[in-house]
């Protein structure tokens, strides 16, 4: 257990601060899921903005004194503000070089788009410029019929399948061993199996796979879920995906209880992060900005010009898993790897609080775990069967899960 | 377990703790009203603490009242109560003080700093006052310096009494001498208020902010949503603090925190000068049998539980 603690705690302390420019709300998409409920096509950071917002971080290093930093710009379609972004990361570049910022040394760009203009001359120009610091990741939801059912253009409400998938290979080419996110709702389910390999197909060998943590579910879709994960278990099994591809619904470390002292740690990073919105305002993460919320006011935690108030990032700093769980949560038989988001959690709770954990996902979460626990003892009983298993466990990749 | 009542009788009940009654008109809570939650607190086992305005109530209200045993707390220029309150250190040493009353002295930082040898002179005539600085939200390091150095005067002289034989207890020194376990003000755990409208709130400060937060009526009863929240348990920072006489304050919180289970920073560094001063004292007149630890933060945020 001590072992386990130990292993967290310098994963934790290594962690890379996340800063997280909000450069547009606009998005050529009008994606079904999105829980952007108040995109728009006016808010636009200005470079001003994003400027008082370095100087501010920069100046400030003993504050902000992660090991590492990853920049990372969001919208809407972040690449929608490509100009923008990238007189802000020279920018970002020259500060850190003039402030002999430890950061200039472990420093990351970070986008996720919808890589619909991925390939245009002006966002190919930035990537090429800033290739070494640089992760993108292209979101595709699967197979044409499963992505163009959620994905679709704003005014035309027409998929966007063919003209993201273009762009693909020139991703993958840039790229290799880029990842994609996939989020999952009730309407997703029944195209999980087909959706994962599709993505495969594509040559993506990394596939970021999530339920979403919104109260969406109806009866039945546990069931549904877990036959759908047992069908993909049997088909990465059977054609052996396992040497080189991942998805995330199957881990290892999924399914086991907590112990309530030693594994209480916060699962979300809110807090941690640092969001800037088009105004200047600070988050303690997107989620928590207006534009992301349902039923509760956004959570402002300073602004550029005065700075962050450090009272209100307290509770964030403070959350442990136990304090905003129920008893049944904290007693699970497999609650670990069941997540959350604090600003879900946020949004969703009683009354004006970050210490109310969601459990919309539970049944979900414990499905998953059923056909997890199918998944492994498959796989080893193959791996054993064909004496492979040591070599695979030696080859075996450590995997970060993204939930958000 | 709820264990008090607070019942405020009127619009202006005077306040009793950090928050501010701006209500310039009188309204009292209706007899109706009055007496249900009488019942109310004889049904749940509640002591009653009633909170009166400055003017009289009528001799109905008076008879009402005294059908149950109950406390009362009364603005100073009522002279005769369980609690008295003054709003300042001026207020309170302009005022005939008696002997056996307690009394709360509402201050801001700049009255007490600036008053605090009116404050000495003054303070040790009494058996206990409960100082509650009003604006704690407000303090710089200097004030705490400042702090810091005024609660070692009061220390001095609280020594001198005890010297001579005598001890009058003044919360912000004395309290954690005596304490060995939390002792905070509990509004939602064991205390609630009922508000003149016939509603109940976690204290009279929710009330006074927005009247729709309450968390209840004398007809549907009491609930509290996310009541865990206000549990010592569900505090992340209290639950490892011993600032034991601490109020920790769920509607400051909130206030500067936005979340009632997390206090400020000045609201620990506040606390934890006056658990130091309280050490002292401790050491030097070994009046209680207690023990406070030699700790080297201020605000438990520096060694909170880290995973
Ligand atoms: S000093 Fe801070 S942590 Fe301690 S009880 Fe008071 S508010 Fe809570
Ligand atoms: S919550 Fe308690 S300490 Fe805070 S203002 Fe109300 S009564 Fe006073």
């Amino acid at each position: 257990m001590n072992q386990i603690k130990e292993d967290r705690r310098q994963w934790q302390d290594g962690m890379a601060k996340s800063i997280t420019f909000i450069v547009t709300k606009d998005c050529q998409l009008a994606c079904k899921y999105c829980y952007l409920v108040g995109k728009n096509e006016k808010e636009r950071m200005t470079f001003e903005v994003a400027k008082q917002a370095i100087d501010y971080i920069l100046e400030r290093e003993e504050e902000f004194n992660e090991e590492s930093v990853t920049w990372d710009f969001i919208g809407g379609e972040p690449f929608l503000e490509i100009e923008l972004i990238d007189k802000i990361c020279d920018y970002l570049k020259q500060r850190m070089f003039e402030l002999n910022h430890h950061w200039f040394n472990s420093y990351r760009f970070n986008f996720s788009t919808n890589g619909i203009n991925y390939d245009s001359k002006p966002v190919q120009d930035y990537i090429k410029k800033n290739i070494t610091h640089l992760s993108i990741g292209i979101t595709i939801d699967g197979t044409e019929l499963k992505h163009d059912l959620n994905r679709v253009y704003k005014h035309s409400g027409k998929g966007s399948y063919k003209d993201v998938v273009k762009n693909i290979p020139l991703w993958l080419e840039q790229f290799p061993g880029a990842g994609t996110k996939v989020t999952i709702s009730s309407a997703d389910i029944p195209y999980i199996k087909e959706s994962v390999l599709h993505l495969y197909s594509l040559g993506i060998k990394q596939v970021n796979i999530n339920v979403v943590f919104e109260d969406v579910w109806k009866e039945g879709d546990d069931k549904l879920f877990e036959e759908q994960l047992m069908i993909l278990a049997d088909e990465i099994i059977e054609k052996e995906y396992y040497r080189e591809y991942t998805c995330s619904f199957f881990s290892e470390r999924l399914g086991k209880p907590l112990d309530k002292k030693l594994m209480n740690q916060n699962w979300c990073g809110a807090g941690k992060m640092l969001s800037i919105d088009a105004q200047g305002n600070f988050y303690p993460c997107t989620r928590f900005a207006q534009y992301s919320l349902r039923d509760k006011q956004a959570l402002i935690i300073g602004n550029v010009k005065e700075g962050i108030n450090k009272n209100l990032l307290r509770p964030f700093l403070c959350l442990d898993r136990c304090t905003q769980s129920k008893q049944e949560c904290i007693d699970c038989e497999v609650a670990e790897g069941c997540a959350w988001c604090q600003g879900e959690n946020y949004d969703a709770a009683k009354t004006n609080t970050i210490y109310e954990r969601s459990t919309a996902i539970c049944k979900m979460h414990k499905a998953r775990v059923r056909a997890n626990n199918y998944y492994w003892n498959k796989l080893f009983r193959k791996l054993e069967l064909e004496g492979e298993r040591e070599k695979f466990e030696k080859n075996k990749k450590e995997f970060n899960e993204k939930i958000c | 377990m709820l264990k008090y009542l607070v019942i405020l009788l009127d619009e202006k009940s005077v306040s009793f703790c950090h928050y501010e009654n701006p209500v310039k008109e009188n309204k009292l809570i209706s007899k109706e009203d009055l007496k249900a939650g009488i019942l109310f607190a004889m049904k749940e086992n509640l002591n009653i603490q009633f909170v009166y305005p400055s003017e009289e109530l009528p001799k109905e209200y008076s008879e009402i009242i005294n059908t149950i045993d109950h406390s009362d707390i009364k603005p100073i220029s009522k002279q005769r109560a369980d609690v008295l309150i003054c709003n300042s250190v001026t207020e309170f040493s302009n005022n005939e003080i008696n002997k056996e009353q307690v009394y709360v002295i509402r201050t801001k930082k700049e009255d007490f700093f600036t008053n605090l040898s009116l404050l000495k002179k003054n303070i040790f005539k009494v058996q206990r006052v409960n100082m509650v600085l009003t604006d704690i939200d407000t303090f710089s390091e200097k004030d705490f310096e400042k702090y810091k150095e005024a609660l070692k005067e009061l220390s001095l002289e609280t020594e001198k009494q005890i010297g001579k034989g005598g001890f009058s207890q003044i919360n912000i020194l004395t309290d954690r001498i005596m304490l060995k376990q939390m002792n905070n003000c509990n509004a939602g755990a064991e205390v609630i208020t009922l508000a003149p409208n016939g509603k109940f709130y976690v204290c009279p400060a929710f009330y006074l902010e927005d009247e729709k937060q309450s968390i209840g009526s004398l007809s549907e009863g009491v609930n509290i949503k996310n009541a865990q929240l206000y549990q010592l348990d569900h505090a992340p920072l209290c639950r490892i603090c011993d600032s034991y006489h601490c109020k920790r304050c769920v509607w400051l919180n909130k206030k500067t925190t936005f979340e009632l289970n997390t206090p400020s920073h000045e609201q620990c560094v506040v606390s934890h000068l006056e658990r130091n001063a309280a050490k002292d004292l401790l050491l030097k007149t070994q009046i209680f049998d207690n023990e406070i630890k030699e700790i080297d933060y201020l605000d438990p945020f520096e060694v909170r539980e880290q995973w």
